[in-house]
């Protein structure tokens, strides 16, 4: 396995001259910039590369040689790629994958060389790993307080719209166990291949129902189709105007809103740990720096700060553990919160995921999210053994 | 699968030596709020209660748990490194309901003590309705002579009877079984017409 390089440098603070030296590790960037869910990778990978080049900039003792990998959206590919970054290339560090399909799939590969996976995307919980940093929220920190925020608000009828795979079909299975605790109803579900785009049906079953607000777990061209057809249900029928029955989702961010048609979202809601219109102080340096860097256009999403805050987070870990090993790293970590992007972000040591905050934001004619309700940081409860009331055993209900 | 399955303040037993793969295993568990007792002699459940067992089926001997399958009292989870029939045999014959492949990953871990929890309570469900129904075929010839005294006081026919008898079995909340053995038995006036 590759050293790190090492390279003599200099810092000048006024008239004094540091010798440091820098260390520079390979860091596998993992991401899929086309295929289904290329926007949200694009997003990704912009975000590590600018902190990347922020670690260049700022003088850090600790630099990445990035080992870009791009599985095209083709789940085969993840395997092949996170291999040789893994025992070819020297990385022991990967930021990457999107789908659980794919971290899934990697993960007995970071086992196996003992390597470190960064996730940093909003997932179904029910996994803690010790070879995973996850950034990215688990149900008890997006699901659980957008019902605790809807329920009373918007009622308890509720339609269910899933992509035919994990995401959808555990968040769907959750919602309706958190429907059922609530004395609420589940009118209907319906889970559609990743990539279809023919929604006729499910809108049908919409008009059926009548629900009093959709949750919507599908990605990609599936979920934009729902979206711009949903928009054309509301314009013949004002009771699905999204002020009446919102669409809600927890994964779709600023990244996807350019391309979905223009205005065909407006007004539906999304749950992330991060909107581009946070007001916080180090919110507002980093879109100047983002600004600066790509031009005033360039949105911001969860995914490219997210992306973004864990390269920061691996150089603060890496510099103070002077190594790039998983058990130095995780160390370092766990030891004390850490100022992001994100806002102050602690890793808990039991599970390895990070206390994140809850965000509903309502998508605007500018294509970005006014937040309309927040939560400080929740710690992550990944197999919800404390967020959902315990049953005493037996705990397993015998279906009859 | 309506709940979803928690295993907060759950004691399970490992038996198996301590390696590194018992380690994670045990961080993995106390990760969903298990409480874990590591040892490698048999178990007393009466000295350390557990909820759940998780046994060493390749070194396993069959005094490490103190019961054969169908009686096993707890989920039982087999940590299996062989292919051998016979030891995938003898973790099946101790009630296991679920494997873990060794070296253990922590992905199977959760899943694991979700099937063998499922697994166990099915099985005592399933025993629970055998004993019941071998109760009730005990108790048939006693029910016949129940209807044939009924049929007696009646002068009725069988189906006669044994709607009486279902109906006094519902007002005095009891099983047809019983009544029929309280009649028989002469604790209950033979009823004549209802």
């Amino acid at each position: 396995m590759a050293p790190p390089r090492l390279i003599e440098h200099g810092v000048r603070v006024g008239p004094l001259f540091f010798e440091v030296g820098v260390k520079i590790f390979r860091v596998g960037i993992l991401y899929s910039t086309t295929g289904p869910y290329g926007a949200i990778g694009r997003d990704c990978r912009a975000g590590a590369e600018f902190a990347i080049e922020e670690l260049e900039k700022a003088g850090s003792p600790v630099r990445i040689e990035p080992v870009f990998g791009d599985p095209a959206g083709q789940p085969e590919r993840y395997l092949d790629l996170i291999r040789s970054m893994l025992r070819d290339e020297g990385c022991r560090n990967v930021i990457g994958t999107i789908t659980s399909l794919s971290r899934k799939d990697v993960i007995p590969l970071v086992e196996k060389y003992d390597g470190l996976l960064w996730y940093i995307c909003p997932y179904e919980g029910f996994e803690a790993n010790e070879n995973v940093i996850y950034t990215g929220a688990c149900p008890n920190q997006h699901l659980i307080p957008l019902f605790d925020y809807m329920l009373p608000r918007h009622g308890k009828r509720v339609y269910l719209a899933g992509a035919n795979y994990v995401w959808g079909w555990e968040m769907n299975r959750l919602a309706r166990e958190l429907l059922m605790r609530a004395g609420g109803e589940v009118l209907g579900e319906r889970c559609l291949p990743i990539e279809e785009t023919d929604v006729g049906l499910l809108i049908a079953d919409l008009e059926r129902h009548r629900p009093d607000f959709i949750l919507n777990n599908m990605i990609g061209p599936s979920s934009y189709a729902f979206l711009a057809a949903v928009k054309q249900l509301a314009a013949r029928d004002p009771a699905f105007a999204p002020e009446r029955c919102p669409v809600l989702s927890c994964d779709l961010t600023e990244c996807e809103l350019g391309e979905i048609e223009p205005g065909v979202a407006v007004g539906q809601l999304s749950t992330a740990s991060y909107f581009e219109s946070l007001a916080s102080f180090e919110n507002r340096a980093f879109k100047q720096r983002v600004a600066a860097r790509f031009g005033a256009g360039r949105r911001v999403s969860s995914f490219f700060a997210g992306a973004y805050a864990a390269v920061k987070l691996w150089a603060e870990a890496v510099s103070e553990a002077d190594r790039d090993d998983p058990a130095s790293v995780r160390g370092f970590l766990h030891a004390r919160p850490r100022q992001t992007v994100l806002g102050t972000l602690a890793i808990d040591p039991r599970t390895n995921h990070a206390a994140l905050p809850f965000h509903l934001g309502r998508i605007n004619a500018r294509a970005g999210f006014d937040i309309i309700a927040s939560h400080g940081a929740i710690a992550a409860d990944p197999y919800l053994v404390g967020t959902l009331p315990i049953q005493h055993a037996p705990h397993l209900r015998v279906v009859q | 699968m309506t709940r979803t399955p928690n295993f907060v303040s759950w004691r399970a037993a490992i038996l198996h030596r301590s390696d590194d793969s018992i380690e994670r295993l045990k961080r993995q568990l106390e990760r969903l709020g298990v409480t874990v007792l590591v040892q490698w002699k048999p178990l007393d459940l009466a000295e350390t209660p557990a909820d759940i067992v998780l046994v060493d089926a390749d070194q396993g001997w069959d005094d490490l748990l103190p019961w054969d399958g169908d009686d096993a009292p707890v989920p039982v989870v087999a940590l299996l490194g062989s292919e051998a029939p016979g030891r995938i045999a003898w973790a099946l014959a101790k009630g296991a309901g679920a494997i873990m492949a060794k070296p253990v990953v922590a992905a199977s871990v959760y899943p694991a003590l979700v099937l063998a929890t499922h697994a166990h309570h099915e099985r005592t469900a399933v025993k629970a309705r055998i004993a019941g129904l071998e109760e009730r075929l005990r108790l048939r010839p006693i029910v016949h002579d129940a209807m044939r005294s009924i049929m007696a006081a009646q002068g009725g026919d069988e189906d006669g009877a044994y709607r009486t008898l279902c109906r006094l079995a519902m007002q005095r909340r009891l099983t047809v079984e019983h009544v029929a053995a309280a009649i028989v038995a002469g604790h209950e006036p033979v009823p004549r017409a209802m």
